[in-house]
């Protein structure tokens, strides 16, 4: 098939950048999209032309490190699919696709597609972990945990940190990644210990990065590639204020 | 613990006074509603109402009542105000292309449909309360008494409601504002049970049905006075 692609460009943090429109030929259904990038990189560079930059690593839909807005969707059109995991059979000949970063004050553009995702790194160092002591490791099972709690604390383990729900939002809050990694280790009985400053700390980092407020549009959840639930903005709602009016901090 | 104000200004604090002061708001509405209903049990029930709001533990309950609404409405506005600035703030750069799923032009809205309403409260209270704003229809000018049955001279505030929704710009000022509270409480009820951190599996479906139901109903409820007086149902 052949498709019209209007990519934003843009040479650097404090370059100014623009939408370019590139036509890409003969694409097989059976590329990925990033694959289908790939041959329009090809096609740039025996032209002399700069590809594209675009992150990507596991290409497998498990490492998080992809992600672009495709005609106005976080990753593109299918739910629950990464970009690298989108396959060109989603689109037909013809189409236009519009390709943009995610947009947030707090994901500054690099290059191209590339941001700058290192504030939602810096919200985990507040406590987005757990603290052990080094030493053997502990058997196995000794901690009880019921299957609810550790299929609950799966649900939330699944975020890959790609960022999606801060491009969907209208409010570019990070409210759904950082409620994932609270919610995480709040159902685990290794997160109790550290679980009153937990919610504090990395809310309020979230905040000193600019993210914005959630407005309980929802459209995180519908964006997010691992299908993260809002349960767990709820949760950390509730976690926050006990770890603020409550806490040892 | 921390600074107070540290936490007080954090972006999940500010939701937590949104969604309380809304909420309470939202009660003040459905007792407001009750009271505005009174008008289809004819001039004797909503005069008689009207006289025991203003009697109620010696005149001073409404005062009670007017103040802690007039710090509620602060708060939820204040916070609005700034929490829809940061909000902006978090995305400078627009997308050129937008497909939304899940948003609604009620939740898109809240700040706008807010604005507007704090305006037409202000207006509101103008003709109804202090009546400055439509002078010639306030109940408490001179020769709109009424007599209750137990013999007590009242003002009319039935004659007054009737009397101004016979004017068919105040009707339709009116309207405009209900539909706009309609919009605000479509998607406020539902999140703000969501802020205060609701997350049973079986009650939260249910908030998300009730809560747009309860909000328009409200809105509804209000406007059926207007209508029925247009109407000629009460007169
Ligand atoms: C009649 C009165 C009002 C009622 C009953 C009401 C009720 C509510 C409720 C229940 C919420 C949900 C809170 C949450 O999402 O957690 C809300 C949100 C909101 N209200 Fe109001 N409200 C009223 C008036 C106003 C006014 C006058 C403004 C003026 C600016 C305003 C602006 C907002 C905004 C911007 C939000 C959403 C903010 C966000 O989620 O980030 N509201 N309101
Ligand atoms: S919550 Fe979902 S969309 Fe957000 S970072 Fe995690 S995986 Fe990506
Ligand atoms: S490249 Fe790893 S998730 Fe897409």
């Amino acid at each position: 098939m052949n498709l019209r692609l209007h990519i934003w460009r843009q040479a650097g943090p404090d370059a100014t950048g623009m939408l370019k429109t590139y036509d890409v030929a003969n694409v097989s259904e059976h590329m990925s999209f990033l694959e289908m990038l790939d041959v329009l990189n090809e096609d740039l560079i025996s032209k002399g032309e700069i590809p594209v930059a675009f992150d990507h690593d596991c290409r497998e839909g498990i490492c998080g490190t992809c992600g672009m807005v495709i005609n106005g969707r976080p990753h593109g059109p299918v739910a629950k699919t990464t970009v690298c995991q989108l396959h060109m059979r989603t689109f037909k000949d013809g189409d236009e696709i519009y390709i943009e970063p995610w947009r947030a004050r707090a994901f500054p553009v690099m290059r191209d597609l590339v941001v700058d995702r290192g504030s939602l790194d810096r919200i985990i160092q507040k406590g987005g972990f757990v603290s052990v002591n080094t030493g053997n490791a502990q058997d196995g099972n000794t901690i009880p945990i019921s299957k609810l709690d550790a299929d609950r604390a799966m649900d939330a383990a699944a975020c890959i940190g790609c960022g999606a729900c801060v491009a969907a939002c209208p409010n570019a809050s990070a409210m759904l990644f950082t409620a994932a990694k609270v919610g995480h280790l709040a159902s685990l009985p290794q997160g109790q210990a550290e679980r009153s400053t937990r919610a504090l700390h990395m809310v309020l980092q979230m905040d000193a990065e600019g993210f914005g407020a959630c407005t309980n549009h929802l459209e995180c959840e519908a964006a997010c590639p691992k299908g993260i639930s809002v349960e767990f903005i709820a949760q950390m709602n509730r976690d926050y204020l006990a770890s603020a009016i409550g806490g040892r901090d | 613990m921390r600074a107070f104000g540290e936490v007080w200004r954090s972006n999940i604090f500010q939701k937590w006074v949104m969604a309380i002061t809304g909420l309470l708001l939202f009660l003040f509405l459905i007792g407001h509603l009750s009271g505005n209903l009174l008008i289809f049990l004819g001039p004797e029930h909503m005069n008689e109402y009207g006289h025991s709001l203003r009697t109620m533990v010696h005149g001073a309950a409404i005062w009670l009542v007017r103040g802690g609404l007039l710090l509620v409405f602060v708060l939820h506005v204040w916070s609005a105000i700034r929490l829809s600035q940061r909000n902006r703030s978090a995305r400078p750069e627009r997308y050129a292309k937008v497909d939304s799923r899940t948003s609604t032009i009620a939740s898109r809205s809240m700040a706008l449909s807010g604005l507007l309403m704090l305006v037409y409260a202000i207006y509101h209270l103008a003709h109804f309360t202090w009546g400055t704003a439509h002078a010639q229809f306030y109940a408490g000018q001179k020769g709109w008494e009424y007599t209750l049955a137990d013999g007590i001279v009242v003002p009319d505030v039935y004659r007054m409601v009737i009397a101004s929704f016979h004017e068919p710009l105040i009707t339709a000022v009116y309207i405009l504002a209900m539909i706009l509270l309609g919009l605000h409480l479509n998607h406020a009820i539902a999140s703000a049970f969501q802020t205060l951190g609701v997350t049973n599996k079986r009650i939260v479906p249910v908030i998300r049905l009730v809560g747009p139901l309860l909000g328009i109903g409200v809105a509804i409820g209000f406007c059926s006075v207007p209508l029925s007086i247009i109407a000629g149902l009460v007169h």
